[in-house]
């Protein structure tokens, strides 16, 4: 199952890249150039500091990516990939690059429980927050951000903690410093040096 | 010496048909989700059926795979696993994995978490987790 799922993921990417290279050349010229619609957005980060999305980030370029904390298997490597990207970025002395991890499930994943999530993987905060809101002001960020998160059947633990998974997309956002979709990629298993790359892009 | 030879004796005659190896869990906070991880290797030429993993350091426990559908991810309970016969069945982010819903107590880098794999034909499996970043 999971070699299945690996090797249809290369298949599904390789033709994917001969087609930006034949057609666009998405080296310096990006797929996308969407403004994001009804914002702005005002949420919460892992200190409970309120946010603006994305007029807080406005001249920054921002990645961003879309998690939540009950996932153990899938989230867990978006959010390491999100911070090798981070370390590369630093590597390379990109500056202006801002890191963003919006939870889709803002009932469960208040700022303390992203926070701790966040330090159980010795995240780098100086420029990588973790996102949360009302949930009906997550909602209409994600449905503007093209990120589709469909929340499963509820059972219950013997405590009766209920338990729910998400169904969602697996996303990594690429935003320009006006505040505008340029590039979106996997966010589990993701290339990342062409999202480097296209970070570099952006920064010249 | 004998040392030795009794080591040596004790490999040679306790192959055991079915091992669990490399077992680790993701580090998480006391009463969020951990998942585990592992290779069941079958040495015999039956196959064998996992079809439980209980734990005391979860309210619950339940054997997960992930899914991909129309382009989104999710994951979902299975009920039980085969493992081939001489053959490997790796459990791995983005595939397999053991839910470890409800964590009774925080599972920090480089701790132990205890759980048994209950199978068919070998009955029960006693494991140590250890508990690392990817
Ligand atoms: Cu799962």
């Amino acid at each position: 199952m999971a070699g299945l799922i690996k090797s249809k993921g290369i298949l599904f990417f390789i033709p994917l890249l001969f087609l930006c290279t034949l057609t666009t050349g998405c080296a310096d010229k990006f797929p996308e150039n969407k403004i994001i619609g009804g914002q702005p957005y005002s949420l919460l980060n892992q200190d409970s500091d309120s946010v603006v999305f994305p007029n807080d980030f406005k001249g920054k370029i921002v990645v961003m990516s879309f998690i939540y904390t009950n996932c153990p298997d899938i989230c867990p490597l978006t959010t390491h990939n999100m911070q090798s990207i981070q370390e590369q970025v630093k590597k390379v002395n990109i500056k202006n690059v801002q890191f963003l991890e919006l939870s889709f499930d803002p009932d469960r994943d208040t700022p303390s429980v992203l926070k701790e999530y966040g330090n159980i993987r010795n995240i780098d905060y100086s420029n990588f927050e973790f996102l949360t809101g009302k949930k009906s002001v997550v909602d209409t960020l994600l449905r503007h951000m093209n990120v589709v998160a469909l929340q499963g059947d509820t059972t219950f633990t013997k405590s009766g903690t209920p338990v729910y998974f998400f169904t969602h997309t697996d996303r990594i956002t690429l935003i320009d410093p006006k505040g505008k979709i340029r590039n979106e990629y996997r966010g589990s298993k993701t290339n990342i040096a062409e999202i480097v790359n296209d970070i570099k892009t952006l920064g010249d | 010496m004998t040392i030795l030879l009794t080591i040596l004796t004790l490999l040679n005659f306790h192959t055991p048909n079915l091992k669990v190896e490399g077992a680790w869990l993701r580090p998480a906070g006391k009463g969020m989700n951990s998942a585990l991880y592992f290779e069941i290797v079958n040495n015999s030429n039956k196959p064998d059926t996992l079809y439980k993993v209980t734990s005391p350091a979860a309210e619950l426990v339940q054997i997960h795979e992930t899914f991909k559908t129309n382009g989104l991810m999710g994951m979902r309970e299975v009920r039980f696993v085969v493992v081939k016969p001489h053959s490997t069945l790796t459990f791995q982010p983005g595939g397999y994995h053991v839910m470890f819903i409800k964590l009774k107590k925080d599972f920090k880098v480089n701790g132990k978490v205890n759980a048994v794999l209950y199978f068919k034909t070998n009955k029960e499996i006693k494991i140590k987790a250890l508990v690392k970043r990817q």
